[in-house]
């Protein structure tokens, strides 16, 4: 009870598409995910790499609403944390994680023992698991390719959220076996000349780059428009 | 990455700015305005008129060739009036601190429109005292030039006089301000563009477009951090299934104390 207690403060400021579904932010999610579906048509499972040029643009929190407003559509959609060397996702649902991506492609237990529910109806995670030596040798043995296959057959959306691609390879072995990248560019903070580095990198991976994400992006009038006709209508 | 200059990038810029343009503009003409009114000195500009005929021999045949001497005589006086010998001797004579240099500085002659006339203007902070050097610096010419080129025929058209409320000639706080604003207006589009120049961050939807191959999906704003939750978790879901997955959240320590770096 003491955990959910704790919960229940914490996640607030991170999963706003879950806890206050009606905010701009919300909608700006649920835009971004009309996109994607536009962006990826004729697939009936969509596997999509979230990552940015460098650390803390938002990747996980993007990718973690980004679950949440798939998972509002009655998907089924599996969140990963595929970063295997600063993991966040368990911190974000406050759960463990001692099992997850890691011990799966080392071939250490099954996918549905492995995922944990979210919470949220239809969303389930898939933690990092213990940080391995190697992740990027993890991620190019053909185990993520079965798993991905696996994920398939039993999700809608699977969302990866990833390292930072200009940091290490991890994301653009991760790219390369995804239907779609997003690229998440944290508004008057991340350079130009980084976000260039970073689409040439997944173009060097013959990653399918579907757009970018521009976070912390200040407000304009248009954001109040669907905010105001949003909240009229609800 | 981007060198080339881009006129509509560049538009938008200003744009995005323009509120500082404005406001550099304002500050500018603000300030001519205040250096006009307070801190430059006003000057006031003395207008005596000359008339100079050169009919010495007779009044007839009163023809185009004489008119041309005359006008070469005029340019001849216009130095005259200019030079020491008549201006040493405005200065004796009305006791004016200054050397001939200055007073030759502010000294003006001017032929009007090709005709004999010749306008003599002196500039002072003063405008009786300009009043005072013009028409002095007539008269003593009209003396003056007798004796050097043996003529007797300048007279004097016009003498210069103080009106009721004399207008200084400068600071014209309009000219000025009108040149603050120009100034004021290229100084806060230079700022705009070195601002531009230096920020390399992406700032907005343009930046991302720019780059080719890169397309937006869409945009997040910040979440205010007062916001309410709207809706409260329902985490019956995950308590179950927890239940089967067993007791994790005890280990979960241990695992938050493993942390990687990039």
């Amino acid at each position: 009870m003491r955990a959910m207690k704790k919960t229940k403060r914490l996640m607030p400021r991170k999963l706003v598409a879950r806890t206050n579904p009606q905010s701009i932010a919300a909608e700006q999610y649920r835009t971004i995910r009309t996109n994607i579906n536009f962006s990826t048509p004729g697939l009936d499972s969509k596997v999509i790499l979230f990552t940015s040029a460098s650390k803390e643009e938002g990747k996980s929190t993007t990718a973690a609403n980004m679950a949440i407003v798939f998972a509002e559509t009655g998907k089924k959609v599996l969140l990963i944390d595929a970063d295997m060397r600063r993991p966040t996702l368990y911190r974000t649902f406050e759960l463990g994680n001692n099992i997850g991506l890691s011990n799966l492609l080392i071939r250490k237990g099954k996918l549905k023992q492995s995922v944990k529910a979210s919470g949220i109806q239809n969303l389930d995670l898939l933690m990092s698991g213990q940080i391995p030596p190697n992740p990027a040798e993890l991620l190019e043995s053909d185990a993520l390719d079965e798993l991905i296959e696996e994920m398939r057959g039993l999700y809608d959306y699977v969302l990866f959220d990833s390292p930072p691609i200009l940091s290490v390879t991890d994301s653009k072995i991760l790219a390369n076996k995804c239907d779609g990248t997003v690229l998440v560019v944290n508004t008057g903070k991340s350079e130009k000349i980084s976000v260039e580095k970073a689409r040439d990198s997944l173009a060097t991976a013959k990653a399918f780059i579907l757009g970018v994400v521009l976070n912390n992006y200040p407000m304009n009038k248009e954001n109040y428009y669907y905010h105001n006709y949003d909240s009229q209508f609800s | 990455m981007e060198s080339t200059f881009n006129l509509n990038k560049f538009l938008k810029a200003m744009q995005k700015r323009k509120a500082l343009i404005i406001l550099v503009t304002l500050a500018f003409i603000v300030f001519s305005a205040v250096a006009s009114y307070t801190i430059m000195k006003p000057v006031y500009k003395a207008t005596t008129q000359i008339l100079i005929n050169q009919n010495t021999v007779s009044n007839q045949d009163f023809d185009s060739l004489d008119i041309d001497t005359n006008l070469q005589l005029i340019g001849t006086y216009n130095v005259i009036i200019k030079s020491p010998a008549i201006l040493a001797n405005v200065i004796e004579e009305l006791q004016l601190k200054e050397t001939v240099q200055t007073l030759t500085e502010r000294t003006t002659v001017n032929n009007i429109e090709s005709s004999q006339v010749v306008s003599l203007s002196v500039e002072d902070s003063s405008m009786e005292q300009a009043v005072l050097i013009a028409n002095t610096t007539a008269k003593v010419f009209q003396e003056e030039i007798q004796q050097m080129m043996k003529v007797d025929n300048v007279s004097i058209l016009a003498a210069a006089e103080t009106t009721g409320s004399p207008k200084p000639i400068r600071p014209d706080p309009i000219f000025n301000m009108a040149i603050g604003a120009i100034v004021g207006l290229v100084f806060g589009m230079g700022i705009t563009l070195i601002l531009e120049q230096l920020n390399t961050t992406v700032r907005s939807e343009e930046d991302i477009e720019e780059m080719a191959g890169l397309r937006i999906l869409g945009v997040v704003s910040p979440v205010d951090s007062n916001l309410k939750m709207e809706k409260p978790l329902n985490l019956t879901d995950r308590l179950e299934k927890d239940l089967h997955a067993g007791n994790e959240k005890d280990k979960k320590v241990n695992a938050a104390k493993i942390g990687g770096s990039y």
